[in-house]
Formats: structure tokens, C-alpha cells, sequence
């Protein structure tokens, strides 16, 4: 196996062939918008501009360890502004950028706590974004600088210092909870040994010759390493589609694909089901998917029939079942953890699919609710260890010490082995994932608590797995009678959906007492979700 | 803006919400989106670009945050169908 490279290296290596990135931009929203045109930047191009980044930091008086958030939505300016402060030694935080759909102030507020769990002392932002961020200052005691990253015009000059492979190369702030932000911290070390396995052979096996497509956004693990890193350790081309490209009009992404000759593109399960429901005929014109020998699949529970449908919907224009690659994989492990062999069908047992093995110098355990190894076959908590168990969750010893025991990576995601593959079927913890997105119930909780009508403190909200879709969002409330039901139940709705783009499919109002607490005072969730799944809520109003 | 133009944009908008949406809504002009429709943000993109196929016209993403009810949605399309036949 080859030496383990920091960031820095990877790219100066890049640097030396004519790889790089095509950023396309989505033209505002044309109602044609045109995926080919773009900014191209080869890696030189990349570093160069990174080094600038590296000197902008340092002359604005940024110092070696300190936290820089770092808030862009734009993909070239979030990139370079990561590979600087990587150069510059500092320790890089992603944060979520804004959405279009949320409202600015809630999210100042979630990004807020984000900025003070992380003690972040600098902000790298767009001038657009720029004021907000300095009146939360007031708020944040540790942060010192609100840096605005179309500033930093100066001169390129390589870094004296680089870091090395033990400094951290990222803290992200992924699926975190937003009212207990979580960042994954990851020294360059686990990112080189992932991404190298990614790349290797009983991965990807990857050469320079391949193009990846993608329009994950970059502050997600599989976007932003699987995607946009991994590439540079290879030194291959990948072109970087905006988000909201892909949500708009998922035939794009599958245009890109064909247009540019990808061989790699990865999605979870919700994109590859958009594409068949929404992609239309008249779209497949003209379009050749036989390039794309990697269509890696991830980050949500995969359901075999969307792969099935995707499969033979785009069979007529190129594209093969063998290709899908279905893999295991979290922030907390870097990215990926398990793969399946390549060129084979997803291998389908029951509902499930596999996800393969292990990576190379990886390993990978089943175990029953006492931590005991798990019989094959036996359902029970995932646990990861090896040389991509992060280092631990920033700033966090005790929730550290609750996820990495022993030197195992507690997952909190159900499987069990087959023939020594992987086949995920849950979660251990209550998150709620939807369209790939993750969410907190304690995070929903909180935001209807304060409703007029509401019992405080009385409140679980969860997700209730449907086969072969998506959760179903549930939040039962102890009404406090002040406010009519259909009132309550239309405020709750709204509350949810404004903080959080997401759909109530239920709100149950239940008696006062139904919504029990541990001795700790924390609401009983499982219980209360599993009276729900039994019937057993007694409801006051429909 | 002659009546019946409004009144087909009107019609337009609604069956658009109705074939995004997986659930069986009976849309009216002072429907919440969100709240009455359950739309998810992926379905408010979904709804955008169906609205911008059947318009021919160009929704600005900037102007989604403060697009709430089906009324508002109409008196946008409205706009820019105006716009776009100005032009």
C-alpha cells in the first residue's frame, strides 16, 4: 500500500497532472439551464488559489490551531477555502451554509450554538452572509474574526509550514444534532487511509482515467470526501453540480453523467428513486449512461425495488445493474466502511441489500445488546474499527467516550453478516432520515414545545420506518387545553415545516401523562413510539 | 391581465400541486404549502420546475422563502407570465 498523504500533499501531487475540478454553475434558474457550462480549475489552479487562501488567513492574524468555520455554499470558494486552512495549519470546521428554503434567523440561531460547541474563533463567509455572522459575535464570546472569502485576493505564497498527518484535517458538522451540535473531528491520517481504500483496488480501483459527476453538497461526508477528495488523492477529473440543480431537475445529473463520459457518480437511495418517478421520457433522449461503471449508492437505508426501477427504467440507455455499488459507510468512519465486489447486481436478502465487506485494514463486528459478538445471520449494533475511526467528536469527551469503545466505533446502526457481507437493516438511534437528510427528534421537540397549547417538556416526536419509503413523521403532543386541537395541530405543522422544509404526517394529541419521563427527566421516546406502532395512544382529539 | 388568463394560471398552478403531491390534497387559493399540503423542500423544487415547464418561464430561488400559500404561488406565476409576454 502507498504512504499515507496529508490534504496538502494529496493535492500537490494533483497539482502535477491536468485533473481537476469543473465547477458548473446553475445559471440562477433557467428554465433550460445548460450543465456545460462551468469553471474548470486544475488542481495547480486549485492550489494555487488555496495557498491565498492560506496567506489571507495568516495575515489576518489566524493562528495554528485555531477553529475556522468555515460557511460557503459555493463549491470552488468552499473547496479552496478548505485546502488553505488545511495549509495554514488551522483546524477547518464545515458548517452548513444557509438553505434557500429555510428562514435566516432560525438558522443563525442553530449555526450559533454550532460556533460556541466548536469555540470557533474565525467565520470564513460570503460578503452576502458576512453581517450576519458578525451581529452573532455578541453571542459567540471565542469568535474573534467574521472573514469575508471574496477578500482574499492577495498573493499566493506556499505555506512555509505544513501540517502533519496526526493534525486535524476536518471537523464536520454533518448529522449532528442541532440542539447539540456534534463535529466529527478527522485527522489527515483517517482521511488518507479511507480515501485511499476508496480509491484502491477492493474499492473504486480508481486510475486518472476517471470522471466523476456530482451534485452532493459539499458539507455532507459522501459529497464532500467521496466526491470532491477522493478525486484529488487520484488525481482525476470530477465535475461538481449545485444541489439544488439535482432537486429541481434530477434528469440533469444524469445528463451530466452522459455528456461528460462519468465513470463515477454516487447518490442515496432518494435520488436514484427521484430519478424514476421524475426524469420523463422525452428526457432520455439523447442520453448515454454505458460510461458510468460506479453507481455508488449510500448515506440512507438503500430499498432494493428503487434500484430495481432505476435499473430497468435506464437499461434502454446504457445503464447496468451491475454497476451499483450499495455501501455502508458514516461521517464518524470518514466515509465509507463497507464495499461490495465490484460489476456484480446488488445482492438482494429479503428487504435488505448488501453492502459488502469490510475495506482492506479495516474491520467490522456485529454485536447483541451486551456487546457480545453477534452469531451470523443475528441482528445486532454495527461496530467499526481500524484506521478510519475518527478521532473523536470535537470538543466532546464524554459523548466521545460513549461512541469509541475499546477502539470500537459504536454506530448506532443495526445489521448483520451474511457469507461475510454487511446487510444494514435500521438504527439503534431515534434519527429520522428523509430524502437523505437526517434530523434530530429532540431538535423537533424543542421547536413545538414553546407553542401556545402546548404541555412543555411534553412532547416526542419520531419516525416510524415504512417499508420501501421514507419515514413517516410522527409528534405526539399533551395538549394544555388553552388552544383548540385543529389549531394546535395546523401551529405544529407549520412550526416544523418552516424550521425544519419537513412534513408532519401525524400530530397525535394525547392525555396528560401519556408522554412519559426517564428518572433523568428526559422523555421516554422509544416507549412512547412504541405504543404508537401497538395502537396504544389514546388520543383526545382526531 | 384579462380574467380568464388568471383563471387558467389559477388552474394550472392547482393541477401542478396535485400531480407533485403523493397525497390526495384538495388545494385551494389560501392553502399553506407546507402546513395544508405537506410539501417537503424537495417537493417545492419539484412543483418550481413544473411550474417553469408548463409556464415557460423562470422561477428565482430567492423568492421561495416568503412563497407560502397557493394564492402567492399564483400572483407570482401570474407576474412572470406577464414579464415574459412584455418582453
Amino acid at each position: 500500500m502507498s504512504r499515507l498523504r496529508t490534504l496538502p500533499e494529496a493535492l500537490a501531487e494533483a497539482a502535477r497532472t491536468d485533473a481537476g475540478y469543473l465547477f458548473v454553475s446553475a445559471n440562477g434558474a433557467g428554465t433550460a439551464p445548460d450543465a456545460a457550462s462551468g469553471t474548470y480549475r486544475s488542481y495547480a489552479d486549485v492550489q494555487r488559489l488555496s495557498w491565498q487562501v492560506a496567506r489571507a488567513l495568516h495575515d489576518a492574524g489566524v493562528r495554528r490551531g485555531d477553529v475556522v468555520a468555515i460557511v460557503l455554499a459555493d463549491a470552488e470558494q468552499f473547496l479552496t477555502t478548505l485546502f488553505g486552512a488545511s495549509m495554514a495549519g488551522v483546524v477547518p470546521a464545515s458548517l452548513y451554509p444557509p438553505s434557500t428554503m429555510g428562514e435566516l434567523p432560525r438558522y443563525l440561531e442553530q449555526t450559533a450554538r454550532i460556533l460556541r460547541a466548536c469555540r470557533a474563533r474565525v467565520v470564513v463567509t460570503s460578503a452576502t452572509l458576512a453581517p450576519s455572522f458578525e451581529a452573532l459575535r455578541a453571542g459567540c464570546p471565542d469568535l474573534a474574526l467574521v472573514l469575508t472569502r471574496e477578500a482574499f485576493d492577495g498573493a499566493a505564497q506556499e505555506p512555509a509550514a505544513l501540517p502533519s498527518l496526526d493534525d486535524i484535517v476536518l471537523v464536520q458538522f454533518t448529522s449532528g444534532s442541532t440542539s447539540h451540535p456534534k463535529g466529527v473531528a478527522l485527522s489527515h491520517r483517517n482521511l488518507a487511509a479511507n480515501v485511499d481504500a476508496i480509491n484502491g483496488p477492493a474499492g473504486l480501483a480508481t486510475t486518472g482515467a476517471d470522471i466523476g459527476v456530482s451534485w452532493l453538497p459539499l458539507n455532507h461526508d459522501m459529497g464532500l470526501i467521496g466526491m470532491a477528495l477522493g478525486p484529488v488523492f487520484s488525481a482525476r477529473r470530477v465535475v461538481l453540480l449545485p444541489p439544488h440543480l439535482f432537486v429541481k431537475r434530477p434528469g440533469e445529473w444524469l445528463r451530466a453523467i452522459s455528456r461528460h463520459r462519468a465513470t463515477i457518480s454516487f447518490a442515496p437511495n432518494f435520488a436514484y428513486d427521484l430519478c424514476v418517478r421524475r426524469v420523463k421520457e422525452k428526457d432520455l433522449e439523447g442520453l448515454d449512461l454505458s460510461c458510468w461503471r460506479v453507481a455508488g449508492c449510500g448515506a440512507e437505508p438503500i430499498h432494493p425495488p428503487t434500484l430495481a426501477a432505476f435499473a430497468e427504467k435506464f437499461a434502454p440507455v446504457g445503464f447496468r445493474a451491475a454497476s451499483f455499488l450499495p455501501c455502508y459507510g458514516l461521517a464518524e468512519h470518514v466515509l465509507a466502511a463497507t464495499f461490495p465486489p465490484r460489476h456484480r447486481a446488488p445482492r438482494v436478502e429479503d428487504t435488505f441489500v448488501s453492502c459488502g465487506s469490510p475495506l482492506p485494514g479495516h474491520m467490522l463486528r456485529i454485536v447483541d445488546e451486551e456487546g457480545r459478538p453477534a452469531a451470523e445471520g443475528e441482528i445486532g449494533e454495527i461496530a467499526l474499527a481500524g484506521p478510519s475511526v475518527m478521532l473523536g467528536y470535537y470538543n466532546d469527551a464524554e459523548l466521545t467516550r460513549q461512541t469509541i469503545r475499546d477502539g470500537w466505533l459504536y454506530t448506532g446502526d443495526l445489521g448483520y453478516l451474511s457469507d461475510g457481507e454487511l446487510f444494514v437493516c435500521g438504527r439503534v438511534k431515534d434519527i429520522i432520515i428523509v430524502n437523505g437528510r437526517k434530523f434530530h427528534p429532540q431538535d423537533l421537540e424543542w421547536a413545538v414545545d414553546d407553542l401556545a397549547g402546548v404541555r412543555r417538556g411534553r412532547v416526542v416526536a419520531f419516525g416510524t420506518m415504512q417499508r420501501g419509503g421514507p419515514d413517516r413523521i410522527v409528534v405526539v403532543v399533551e395538549p394544555s387545553g388553552t388552544v383548540a386541537s385543529e389549531v394546535l395541530i395546523d401551529a405544529i405543522r407549520r412550526r416544523i415545516g418552516d424550521d425544519f422544509g419537513l412534513y408532519v404526517d401525524e400530530v397525535a394529541l394525547v392525555p396528560s401523562g401519556t408522554v412519559g419521563r426517564t428518572t433523568s427527566g428526559k422523555v421516554q421516546r422509544a416507549a412512547t413510539k412504541a405504543r404508537y406502532e401497538r395502537g396504544g395512544l389514546m388520543e383526545t382529539a382526531s | 391581465m384579462s380574467q380568464p388568463a388568471s383563471a387558467q394560471i389559477e388552474e394550472g398552478v392547482i393541477d401542478v400541486l396535485k400531480n407533485v403531491s403523493r397525497r390526495p390534497i384538495e388545494p385551494t387559493l389560501a392553502s399553506d404549502l407546507v402546513a395544508d399540503l405537506g410539501f417537503d423542500s424537495l417537493q417545492v423544487l419539484e412543483v418550481i420546475a413544473e411550474l417553469e415547464d408548463r409556464f415557460d418561464i423562470s422561477i428565482p430561488l430567492n423568492d421561495v422563502p416568503a412563497t407560502r400559500t397557493v394564492a402567492q404561488v399564483v400572483a407570482q406565476v401570474a407576474q412572470l407570465v406577464e414579464q415574459r409576454s412584455n418582453n
